[in-house]
C-alpha cells in the first residue's frame, strides 16, 4: 500500500474504483529519489509554476487586449491603469517571463552541472532544449504585444538580427513580419503565435519532458559514492519546491506592485527612438557591435547554432559515466564561460549605454516619456466620432489677420473648426465654449498639447508645435470666443512656377504648409527620400492613412482624391527634395 | 542495490504536517490569483459606462420657431479602451420659449421617424403622429417618446435615452 493514499473517504473511494485516481496520485507523489530531497531540484516545477501562471494570467489579459495596431497600446493602458487588478495581472506576466528565462537557465546549468543528462537521458535533455527554444520564442513574440515604443523598437532590432542571416534572413524576416515591415499584420501573427501555437507546443512538450524524465528517473547527487538513500517525492521534495514557488510567487507580486509592468507611449515608427532589446537578448545584441559586416554572422548564427548544437548532441558525444562536475572540468568551464559571458555582456553593454552622453541622455529622456506615461490618467480612445466630407476652406493668407491668439488660432486650427469657428470639416464649433462646455483654460491648453491622450485619426492632432506660452494665450482667447469670427480675406496667388498642384492646396496644404513646408503637419520637403516613404507608399499612405500606423495620423477620410490627383501630388513631392 | 525509502521514518503526523503545509501555499496562492482575476473580471462590468448624461444639441436661437428641426446628438459610452461616439437624431420642437424634443426612434421597431408637412411618419410601417408627438395611427404601440431636456445660458441640452420597443407605456429601456 502506497503511504501517500489519503485517507479512503467514499468520494475517494468512488473516484478510485471508475476512474483510477489512486495510481495516479501515487504513480505522481510516489517517485523514488536516490539520494533524497534536495533544494537543487526544484527548478523544474517551478517552472511548471510559472508556466501556468502565465496561462493564467494571459488568458484573462487577453479578455481586454485587442491584437491591432490600432488598439493594442490603448487596450494594454487600460488594462495597466484601469482595471483593478489589471496592473497586477499584468505585472505577473510581464516579469513571470524574466523569471522563467532565468529559471529554465537555472534548470538546464543544473541538469549541466550534474551531469545529469548522462545515462538514458538523452531524449529528456533534448526535449529540455525545445523548451527552451520556445521559451524565447515566447518571450520574442510577447514583447512586441503592448505595441508602445519599446516594444515596435525592441522587435525592430530583433527582426533585423534575424534578418542579418545570409541567405535565408531576408526571406525569413518577411515572412516573421508578413510584409517588409513592422504593421498590424505583424501584431497579428505574434499573437497567434504567442497565444496558440506556442502554449500549445509548450504544454505538449512539457508533458513529453516530464513523461520521459519520470521513465528515466532522476539522477540524483553526482557524487560516485553509492548512495542508497531514496525518499519518495512527496513530501519533502515537494514542500521544497513549493516553498521555492512561493518565493517566486512573492517575489513577482512585490515586483508587480512595487515596480509596475512598464508601458511607454504608443509606438510611433516615424520617431528617432533609442532601440534596445529586452534584458535576455542583449548578450546578443552587444556582441553584434563587435562583429560588423561580414562578421555579424559569428554572433546571429554560428553562436547560436554552437549553442544550440551542443544542446541537442551533447548527450550523444559526451557518454563518459563521470557526472562530478570538478571531474568534467572542460565542460563546467564551458557552462561558467558561458553563463558569465552572457552576464558580462548584459553588464557591458549597459555600461557602454551609460558611459555615453549622447545615449545616455536619449535613453534617460525615454525613461522619462514612459514614466510620465504610466503616471497620466487612463484616457480611452476616442472611437467613432463622425467626420462630414465637405471640403476644406483654404486660406491663403490666414497670418494677416487678427490679434495674435487668432493669428495662431487661423494658422493651426481653422482647418478643422472652421475660419469663423463655428465647426467646420473635421473639428465641432469652439464658439461658445466656455459657457458650453465650463472649460477652464488649463484645460484647453493641455488638450491642445495633447497631454494625456492619445490622438487617432478620428481624434484631434497634438500641437505641440506650439509653444507652451502659445498654447495658453490660445485657450484663454478661445473661451472668449462667444460669436463666430468674422471672416479673413480670401488671397490666392495663383501660378508660380513649382507651385504645388490643386489637389495638393485643397487638401494637404492646411496642415502641411502651401508648398508642403510644414505647419500642424511635418514639413514635405525631401520626404521621398526618407526610408519607407518612397513615391508607392506615399501612394498607398494617401490612399490609407492608417497604412504606417503614425502615432499622430493624418485624418482618416479625405476628401476623395481622384488617382491623377495622388500621382500629381507624389510627383510634385519627389521633386521638392530637389529644390 | 537496496531501496530504502527513507522517508518511511517520517512519522505519519510529520507526513500530515508537511502535506498540509503543501496545501496551504498552493491554496495561498490561488486566492491571491482567484481575488485578483475575480476583480479583474467584474469590477468594469459593474463600472458605469455613461459619459456624461446630458448632451449638447445646439444653441437656443439656433432652433427655428414652430417648425420640427432633426438634430445629431452624439452619445457617448466608455466601454473598456474606447469612448465609443455614436450619433443618434432627436427632433426639436420650439414654440415660443416651450421646447420640445422627441426621440428620432420609431417605438414600433425602430426606424428613423421622419417629419411631414403637418406631423410626422415613420417610412418602415407606416406609423404616423401628430406635430405633437400623439399616435395618429399605423403599428406604433404609443405616441413618440419625449426626452428630458434643459437650458443652461442658451444652450438646449438633451437627456438621450433608449425606450422599449413595441410596448404601450413609455419605459427606459435597459
Ligand atoms: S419601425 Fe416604425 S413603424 Fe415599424
Amino acid at each position: 500500500m502506497s503511504v501517500t493514499t489519503p485517507r479512503r473517504n467514499k468520494i475517494y473511494v468512488w473516484l478510485d474504483e471508475r476512474a483510477g485516481i489512486g495510481r495516479l496520485i501515487g504513480g505522481a507523489l510516489d517517485e523514488p529519489i536516490r539520494g533524497g530531497a534536495r533544494w537543487a531540484y526544484v527548478f523544474g516545477s517551478a517552472l511548471v509554476f510559472l508556466f501556468s501562471l502565465q496561462v493564467v494570467t494571459g488568458i484573462f489579459l487577453a479578455m481586454y487586449y485587442v491584437p491591432s495596431s490600432d488598439h493594442a497600446h490603448a487596450s494594454v493602458a487600460y488594462i495597466q491603469k484601469a482595471v483593478s487588478g489589471g496592473a497586477l495581472l499584468r505585472g505577473l506576466h510581464y516579469y513571470g517571463a524574466s523569471a522563467m528565462i532565468m529559471i529554465i537557465v537555472a534548470h538546464i546549468s543544473q541538469t549541466f552541472l550534474y551531469g545529469a543528462y548522462k545515462g538514458k537521458r538523452e531524449l529528456v535533455w533534448i526535449v529540455g532544449g525545445a523548451l527552451l527554444l520556445i521559451v524565447l520564442g515566447f518571450a520574442f513574440t510577447g514583447y512586441l504585444l503592448p505595441w508602445d515604443q519599446d516594444a515596435y523598437f525592441g522587435t525592430k532590432v530583433g527582426t533585423s538580427i534575424a534578418g542579418e542571416i545570409p541567405l535565408v534572413g531576408p526571406l525569413q524576416q518577411r515572412i516573421m513580419l508578413g510584409g517588409s515591415e513592422i504593421t498590424s499584420l505583424t501584431l497579428s501573427r505574434f499573437f497567434m503565435v504567442h497565444v496558440f501555437l506556442l502554449p500549445l507546443s509548450l504544454a505538449i512538450l512539457v508533458v513529453v519532458h516530464i513523461y520521459l524524465f519520470r521513465k528515466a528517473g532522476p539522477a540524483g547527487p553526482f557524487h560516485s559514492k553509492a548512495d542508497h538513500r531514496v525518499e519518495r517525492f512527496y513530501p519533502r521534495q515537494l514542500l521544497k519546491d513549493f516553498v521555492f514557488v512561493l518565493v517566486v510567487f512573492i517575489v513577482l507580486i512585490a515586483l508587480a506592485h512595487f515596480i509596475p509592468a512598464r508601458l511607454g507611449p504608443q509606438a510611433d515608427p516615424t520617431s528617432d527612438f533609442l532601440a534596445r532589446p529586452a534584458w535576455y537578448f542583449l548578450p546578443l545584441f552587444e556582441l553584434l557591435k563587435y562583429f560588423p559586416g561580414k562578421l555579424s554572422l559569428i554572433p546571429t548564427v554560428v553562436l547560436p547554432a554552437v549553442l544550440f548544437g551542443v544542446i541537442f548532441l551533447l548527450p550523444f558525444f559526451d557518454r563518459r559515466g563521470e557526472r562530478h562536475p570538478l571531474r568534467r572540468p572542460v565542460a563546467s568551464a564551458a557552462l561558467v564561460f558561458t553563463l558569465t559571458g552572457a552576464i558580462g555582456l548584459i553588464v557591458l553593454s549597459k555600461y557602454q549605454d551609460r558611459a555615453n552622453p549622447e545615449y545616455s541622455a536619449k535613453l534617460k529622456q525615454q525613461d522619462e516619456e514612459a514614466i510620465a506615461f504610466m503616471k497620466s490618467p487612463f484616457q480611452p480612445q476616442e472611437i467613432g466620432r463622425s467626420i462630414p466630407t465637405a471640403p476644406p476652406t483654404v486660406v491663403s493668407n490666414p497670418l494677416e489677420a487678427g490679434s495674435t491668439p487668432q493669428k495662431i488660432f487661423f494658422a493651426n486650427c481653422a482647418n478643422c473648426h472652421g475660419t469663423s469657428a463655428e465647426g467646420g470639416t473635421l473639428g465641432p464649433s469652439l464658439v461658445n465654449l466656455e459657457r458650453r462646455r465650463k472649460l477652464t483654460a488649463d484645460f484647453l491648453a493641455n488638450w491642445i498639447a495633447g497631454h494625456g491622450r492619445e490622438p487617432s485619426a478620428d481624434s484631434m492632432p497634438r500641437f505641440r508645435q506650439l509653444t507652451e506660452g502659445e498654447r495658453e494665450e490660445l485657450a484663454e482667447w478661445l473661451l472668449k470666443v462667444d460669436k463666430p469670427l468674422a471672416q479673413p480675406e480670401t488671397n490666392p496667388q495663383p501660378g508660380r512656377d513649382g507651385e504645388a498642384p490643386a489637389a495638393f492646396v485643397a487638401s494637404c496644404a492646411f496642415c502641411h504648409g502651401d508648398r508642403g513646408e510644414g505647419n500642424i503637419g511635418p514639413s514635405l520637403a525631401g520626404i521621398t527620400s526618407k526610408p519607407n516613404r518612397g513615391p508607392e507608399e506615399l501612394l498607398r499612405m494617401l490612399s490609407n492613412s492608417r497604412a504606417f500606423g503614425l502615432k499622430d495620423p493624418m485624418p482618416e477620410s479625405f476628401p476623395d482624391l481622384s488617382d491623377k490627383d495622388k500621382q500629381a501630388i507624389v510627383e510634385w513631392l519627389s521633386r521638392l527634395k530637389s529644390q | 542495490m537496496t531501496t530504502e525509502m527513507t522517508d518511511e521514518e517520517l512519522s505519519p503526523d510529520r507526513r500530515r504536517f508537511l502535506g498540509a503545509l503543501i496545501g496551504l501555499i498552493s491554496s495561498g496562492i490561488t486566492t491571491v490569483l482567484g481575488v485578483t482575476i475575480g476583480r479583474y473580471t467584474i469590477a468594469p462590468a459593474l463600472s458605469n459606462t455613461n459619459v456624461g448624461e446630458w448632451t449638447d444639441v445646439g444653441l437656443l436661437e439656433e432652433i427655428p420657431e414652430g417648425k420640427p428641426v432633426k438634430r445629431n446628438v452624439v452619445v457617448s459610452q466608455d466601454s473598456g479602451w474606447g469612448r465609443f461616439n455614436s450619433q443618434r437624431l432627436v427632433w426639436v420642437i420650439r414654440k415660443g420659449e416651450q421646447v420640445t424634443v422627441f426621440s428620432a426612434a420609431c417605438p414600433h421597431l425602430g426606424c428613423t421617424i421622419n417629419e411631414t408637412s403637418n406631423g410626422f411618419i415613420c417610412p418602415c410601417h407606416g406609423s404616423a403622429w401628430s406635430a405633437d408627438g400623439e399616435r395618429l395611427g399605423g403599428p406604433t404601440p404609443r405616441g413618440m417618446d419625449m426626452l428630458d431636456h434643459r437650458v443652461e445660458g442658451d444652450l438646449l441640452k438633451v437627456k438621450y435615452q433608449y425606450f422599449k420597443q413595441g410596448v404601450a407605456e413609455k419605459e427606459e429601456a435597459g
